[in-house]
């Protein structure tokens, strides 16, 4: 059995990081099929799936809950007996749920969400998306109610950018600056007159003092919830460590495919994060025996146009087979650099894209194939 | 072309899907109006993560571009557009005393807030761009009259083009508010500014483009034009795709999904023929890559846009 398919098997937390454009949100599909094919309850949380995969999968924007797939469409993706549910995420929903949980007095939970400020701030602040995206993760596996949840990770031109996004929002959420923008009720505080004083003045002048005001209406409603988002933040960081959690990086065959794939896991070790394995998404390395179209096409009384169109054919043929050799080259080169206890996997180029459960279902089927997966040469 | 050709507009945002051939395009746009004796400056958005390679700056033959413009190619300079950067600037320009700019900038708290508050980050990207825009040469013209942005994922160039009506609901005053307005000036009169969408001949690909020139409408942003990159060279005359059919078997054949691919590359540009109701500009396919691409869109583009 490969490893990827005993981490669909067993893990509780995948994780599905990689650039925007690289069959990311497809890959998650896949994987939450494979594991719903294998009886568990799976859950995939997506971000921004293109229409037809979201409709695929009957996930629409807005809704309070995940969806779970009908079991006569789970059938059509070869699921028996497991369960398949969807989510988009929606920062804005996830951050008022938040606050409706932490906020106890439900006049003061009004309030907040009522306040201009916090309407545009999921949109917002830097991170947040990414952030709200740790926070759903946080909650369902809290819950229980799913074997496996798959987290497609937000759009970003850098895989990585996912997993730095909650220390930039800790920063944000520095606890100086809060003190910093709150109203002067203790005359300065920690902080001193001084700087209040200055942070003031820059602030006034920078926002006009009327948002200046807003802001620090917000900030004074907002300080303590802030506090503990931060500490989910911090905790959920603590649990993708465990061992029940994997990263995977997706990857599409284009030439800084190697680059990019060795400055991942340079970070994710880094930041001491379990690497699940390199998926090479869409590669048309050779897949299939197949023939080179030759004279032997050609009917018995061949015309000039006969051969004409052969020669053509002949070079269509040509240039598929060098496009498969380039991809041949690459996934090579990968796995001679992933170490000995990395799995490389490949999914192949489906023309058209996917767009259906039965095509996520052979998906599915290919990433769990022990043929398709290869273990790193690369000395650890 | 539309009635504004692209060349004639200060600012050019280049958008699409990861793996398009976006960056591509960007420096050959970059190229192509350098031909036409445009003073061109090309820019990305600087990625959190200092670490990461540009691809925009390897179509010039460099690593990394730095924040302040350099001269990547003759009339081409190129820069990042920094958050950082432009809050600086954007500091400067508000408190002309630089005492308090300078102090402001020390505070570690306050650099942090500014870095990562609210619409911060975009605020400091769209100040820098239009610091860009505004700068003139010592005889009195603009110092770039035609600058490209190679926007990343599509939702952040929504984030960039929406930003302006957003931040305008909750800071109806002040420096912020003037800078916004005088930025949504540039970008939204589309006699200065635009949006071309980069695709490829492929379904999903054309699919999401549509989305997009809906999207970037909605943020009053003209689309000038989709770039429809990589289109298969159809080798074939009618006579020969009759005789086609004879040759081919039934079983699988090297060829085959070349030739499947030709036929999705022809229904998806008349899929954008009907729908997109924006000018397309048809790219080949070249086997060139990185700055050997760029210079051969580039004059391909050249050739394009100028009827």
């Amino acid at each position: 059995m490969s490893r990827l398919a005993d981490h669909v098997r067993n893990k509780r937390i995948v994780i599905c990081c990689g650039a925007g454009g690289v069959g990311k949100t497809t890959t998650s599909a896949a994987l939450a099929v494979a594991a719903a094919q294998d009886g568990r309850r799976v859950l995939v949380l997506t971000i921004d799936p293109s229409k037809r995969l979201a409709e695929a999968l009957g996930v629409t924007a807005n809704t309070p809950d995940p969806i779970r797939v009908s079991p006569e469409r789970e059938a059509e993706a070869g699921i028996r007996g497991g369960a398949l549910s969807a989510w988009m995420l929606d920062p804005k929903q996830v951050s008022d749920a938040t606050v409706a949980r932490l906020v106890r007095d439900p006049a003061r939970a009004r309030e907040l969400l009522d306040n201009p400020i916090y309407q545009q701030v999921t949109e917002m602040i830097a991170g947040m998306q990414e952030y709200t995206a740790m926070e759903a993760l946080h909650g369902f596996v809290e819950r229980d109610e799913y074997d496996l949840v798959i987290l497609d990770t937000p759009p970003a031109r850098n895989a990585l950018n996912f997993l730095d996004a909650p220390r930039r929002l800790g920063e944000f959420l520095d606890g100086r600056i809060f003190q910093m923008l709150l109203p002067d009720r203790d005359g300065g505080g920690r902080l001193g007159g001084t700087t209040r004083r200055m942070a003031s003045k820059v602030l006034g002048g920078v926002f006009g003092d009327e948002f200046y005001a807003d802001l620090q209406v917000f900030f004074a409603a907002f300080s303590s919830i802030f506090a503990q988002l931060n500490g989910n933040a911090q905790k959920m960081r603590e649990r993708l460590q465990q061992d029940d959690a994997i990263f995977l990086l997706v990857t599409s065959p284009v030439r800084t495919a190697l680059d990019d794939a060795l400055y991942f896991e340079d970070r994710i070790r880094e930041l001491e994060l379990p690497l699940g394995g390199l998926i090479l998404n869409r590669s048309r390395h050779d897949v299939e025996d197949k023939p080179f179209p030759g004279p032997e096409l050609l009917p018995a009384h061949a015309t000039e146009v006969h051969k004409a169109a052969l020669r053509n054919l002949r070079r269509l043929a040509e240039r598929e087979r060098q496009h498969e050799q380039e991809h041949q080259q690459l996934l090579s080169t990968l796995i001679e650099h992933a170490p000995a206890d990395i799995e490389v996997l490949t999914v192949p180029e489906v023309p058209g894209g996917i767009d259906d459960l039965e095509g996520l279902g052979g998906l599915a089927r290919w990433l769990l194939d022990d043929a398709n997966a290869h273990l790193g040469a690369a000395a650890t | 072309m539309s009635l504004v050709p692209i060349l004639d507009r200060r600012v050019v945002l280049v958008s699409g899907k990861g793996g398009v051939g976006r960056t591509t395009a960007s420096a050959a746009l970059a190229r192509a109006a350098a031909r036409a004796g445009k003073r061109v400056l090309v820019t990305e958005i600087e990625e959190p993560a200092a670490q990461t390679q540009s691809s925009l700056a390897r179509m010039f033959g460099r690593e990394v571009l730095p924040t302040r413009p350099v001269l990547l190619a003759p009339g081409i300079h190129g820069c990042v557009l920094s958050t950082e950067h432009g809050t600086e600037q954007f500091l400067g320009d508000v408190f002309r005393v630089q005492t308090l700019a300078r102090m402001a900038l020390r505070n570690a708290a306050l650099r942090r807030l500014l870095h990562a508050g609210p619409s911060f980050h975009e605020m400091g990207v769209f100040y820098h761009l239009l610091h860009l825009i505004r700068m003139t040469s010592p005889d009195g013209r603009p110092r770039f009259d035609f600058i490209v942005l190679d926007m990343p994922a599509t939702g952040h160039t929504l984030a960039l083009t929406g930003l302006p009506d957003i931040l305008l609901r909750l800071v109806r005053r002040g420096p912020i508010a003037s800078a916004l307005r005088e930025g949504q000036g540039w970008l939204n009169d589309r006699r200065t500014g635009t949006a071309i969408i980069v695709t490829i001949p492929e379904p999903l690909p054309v699919t999401e483009s549509l989305e997009l020139v809906a999207g970037l409408r909605s943020t009053r942003m003209d689309v000038g034009a989709i770039f429809v990159n990589r289109i298969p060279v159809d080798p074939f005359d009618d006579a020969q795709r009759a005789a086609l059919a004879e040759l081919l078997p039934d079983g699988p054949l090297y060829g085959k999904e070349e030739l499947e691919r030709l036929e999705r590359a022809r229904l998806s540009i008349e899929r954008l023929r009907e729908h997109a109701r924006v000018p397309l500009v048809f790219v080949p396919q070249f086997d060139a890559d990185g700055v050997g691409a760029t210079e051969a869109m580039a004059e391909h583009l050249s050739e394009e846009l100028r009827r």
